[in-house]
């Protein structure tokens, strides 16, 4: 039995692969999703970026129909989550923040189950579980319960169980929460090489992998988009202010006091003089320090970083 | 067919887990195991009956000393005279009823041994309040003298061949009881593996495939049917091996088994559906067992409650499926009398799955 996905082929291809409309939950009086509107194309890689608690896997869960919305709607590649969830959650893959497998299987059992719930063939499920498991490293222990597995282990076969069936569209719920750094690169380059080919809504508290991975970003604090862009959109519009930082000897009471006149904010720690303004002149700054007899000893403008940008737009540090 | 992958998953689940597996299996054992020890065989206490022989033939006297004297273990007779002293010894409880073997009786069975028509006529008088008992001398007696003359007899309640088996104990009244009973604590096991998904959310994962709420009910619970099944295997073999004697159909006895089964489990979707854990669904579920049992009658004899629990307990299946198996277990009987009770059993079964594929659908997208 084969269920094929068939929508209406009068259906304009541009159509939003995912697009929610006043998206909002609420647990009792706590608003976690405040009025989410946002479209994501088809192929598009996008990331939500934002702390613990935001209201991120709340809006997966949503997505994936797991959630009924409070207010609002989404539709998936044209489907509406409140009208067609069965339409819906035969071409999405989902891999939850949580790992959980069904444990006193094995890999190849985790990955059939999922496989054959979703219909897909028995022949063409070996093969692509074969493939999957080599894909993730799972290959030597594919025959061992997984509750036996190491936890990067059973990490790695979760994500893969989101996309044994070769879904159109993949929520990735904090893929690499756990992973140590070797294997969250190797999850990473399963990613990218997703990319294009399939619609990826990603959450994740990593700058890093936000950064790395993103067609675009939306930071998502309290329940809201906070921001939403390219990583460099994101940093160029929220990050007006430039940073230099210079290391130097003999730093003076008048040279500081000249530069503080000149430029908006001035920072000492152990020699280290960090100075920002909407407009630095580094020559100028460095003539000053040597006219004043300061030795410097390095000194670099600091380019602006996701993570400012994230400070700066929720007034958060992102730490992990 | 995705119902048939989710049952082989949970299948898998079940027992590739030793230690739940052996909870499943061992618990219910036990209580068997206990009261099979407690009343099967050897220890089955002995009642002493009251002999009228009106007959007075060789046949007659060969029956009373021969057949309820000496085979029956669990029989002692006294003689009497007449019925009056017989009827005075009944009430103060020193007989657990008397018999009376008419006039004739020798001949009939001679009779009846050259193939020849022939009609025996026993007649038992016991103390109808007294059930337990009641029902142990009649399977007896009645086993006996069939044996005895080699036919089917008046005293048969009803008139199916059966086989014939002279060591009736009273694990026979006992154990469809414990059988029920061991059935009937698949209430709180069998929603196990789906609380167990739901607390650490494989259910969700599973619910963002495509899979429809009754796929998920049908995989759940056949896996706890298999097991059912093997329960009552396992019962029915200890059973017998205590001396129990099924005197009628065994496959009717398993049919009712397997639909008391079929209730339990689908009680335990519903239980299951409504909670969010594996302790507050199984906490719940003994809740309400416990009592339900005991109101059911699987311990002992619910003719003693008032009305009113009465009543309630037979909104349940679990009464219905203790007297039908009692019926088919010590008397024999056969479908047309117990139809009323199995089709109950039946339009149960299929009404709690019905809800409890409505509840699971409903709590499943909150
Ligand atoms: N089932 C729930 N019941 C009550 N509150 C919840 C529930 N799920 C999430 N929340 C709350 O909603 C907010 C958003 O949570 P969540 O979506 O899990 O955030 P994130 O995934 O971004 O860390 C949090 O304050 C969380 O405590
Ligand atoms: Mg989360």
């Amino acid at each position: 039995m084969v269920t094929k996905v068939t929508r209406s082929s009068v259906e304009p291809n541009d159509i939003p692969a995912i697009q929610t409309s006043n998206l909002t939950k609420l647990f009792g009086s706590l608003v976690a999703v405040d009025g989410i509107n946002l479209e994501i194309k088809k192929g598009e890689l996008f990331a939500f970026l934002g702390p613990n608690g935001a209201g991120k896997t709340t809006t997966i869960s949503m997505l994936s129909c797991l959630l009924k919305p409070t207010s609002g709607t989404a539709t998936i590649m044209g489907y509406d989550i409140n009208k067609e969830p069965y339409k819906i959650k035969q071409i999405i893959g989902v891999s939850p923040q949580e790992t959980t497998l069904s444990e006193h299987l094995n890999s190849m059992e985790n990955l059939a189950l999922v496989g054959y719930l979703h219909s897909i063939e028995p022949n063409k499920l070996k093969a692509w579980s074969k493939l999957m498991l080599e894909t993730m490293g799972l290959t030597d222990r594919a025959k061992d319960q997984v509750r036996k597995l190491s936890g990067g282990m059973k990490r790695r076969l979760s994500i893969a169980m989101a996309l044994i069936h070769n879904p159109q569209i993949i929520f990735l719920d904090e893929p690499t929460l756990g992973l140590d750094p070797q294997a969250r690169r190797a999850v990473w380059d399963y990613i990218s090489r997703l990319k294009g080919d399939k619609t990826i809504l990603l959450t994740t508290h990593y700058m890093e992998e936000a950064d790395i991975l993103a067609d675009r970003i939306g930071i998502i604090d309290e329940g809201r988009i906070a921001a939403l862009g390219t990583s460099l959109e994101l940093k160029a519009d929220t990050i007006e202010t430039h940073t230099m930082v210079v290391y130097a000897w003999n730093l003076t009471q008048k040279v500081i006091m000249e530069l503080r006149n000149r430029y908006e904010k001035i920072e000492i720690s152990n020699g280290t003089m960090t100075l920002s303004d909407k407009k630095l002149d580094f020559k100028d700054i460095i003539d000053r320090l040597h006219a004043a007899g300061t030795v410097v000893r390095s000194a670099y403008i600091k380019e602006p970083t996701l993570e400012d940008a994230f400070l700066k737009i929720t007034g958060k540090e992102l730490r992990t | 067919m995705r119902f048939w992958q989710l049952f082989t998953r949970s299948l898998k689940e079940t027992y590739r887990d030793p230690l739940a597996l052996g909870f499943l299996l061992a618990f219910p054992l036990m209580f068997m195991l206990l009261f099979g020890a407690a009343f099967g065989g050897d220890t089955a206490p002995s009642f002493t009956i009251g002999i009228i022989d009106n007959d007075q033939t060789e046949v007659s006297q060969g029956f009373v000393t021969d057949v309820l004297g000496e085979e029956i273990e669990t029989i002692e007779t006294t003689n009497f005279d007449d019925t009056d002293t017989a009827l005075e010894e009944l009430k103060l409880g020193n007989i657990s009823a008397y018999i009376v073997l008419p006039d004739g009786f020798g001949g009939q069975v001679l009779q009846i041994r050259q193939g020849e028509e022939g009609n025996i006529a026993l007649n038992i008088t016991f103390d109808e309040s007294d059930l337990f008992v009641s029902e142990q001398v009649i399977s007896i007696i009645n086993a006996a003298t069939r044996e005895f003359a080699r036919i089917e007899i008046p005293i048969t309640i009803n008139a199916n061949p059966i086989n014939i088996e002279t060591d009736i104990s009273q694990i026979d009244f006992i154990a469809p009881g414990i059988i029920i009973f061991g059935l009937l604590i698949m209430i709180p096991t069998s929603g196990r593996i789906m609380l167990r998904d739901k607390e650490n959310r494989f259910l969700n994962r599973m619910l963002t495939t495509p899979t429809k709420p009754w796929e998920f009910i049908a995989g759940y619970s056949l896996s706890m049917v298999v097991l059912a099944i093997a329960q009552i295997l396992i019962f029915i073999l200890l059973g017998w091996l205590f001396g129990m004697d099924i005197v009628g159909s065994i496959l009717l006895a398993f049919l009712i088994f397997l639909l008391t089964a079929i209730c339990s489990i689908g009680i335990g979707m519903v239980v299951a559906s409504l909670s969010k854990s594996e302790n507050q669904g199984e906490s719940l579920s003994w809740l309400f067992s416990m009592p339900l049992a005991i109101l059911s009658g699987v311990w002992f004899s619910s003719e003693f409650m008032p009305s009113y629990m009465r009543t309630f307990a037979d909104l349940f299946p679990f009464s219905h499926a203790v007297e039908a198996s009692r019926a088919v277990i010590t008397r024999g009987v056969g479908m047309e009398a117990i139809s009323g009770d199995f089709f109950f059993l039946v339009g149960w079964a299929a009404g709690i799955f019905i809800i409890g594929t409505i509840l699971f659908s409903r709590t499943m997208r909150s």
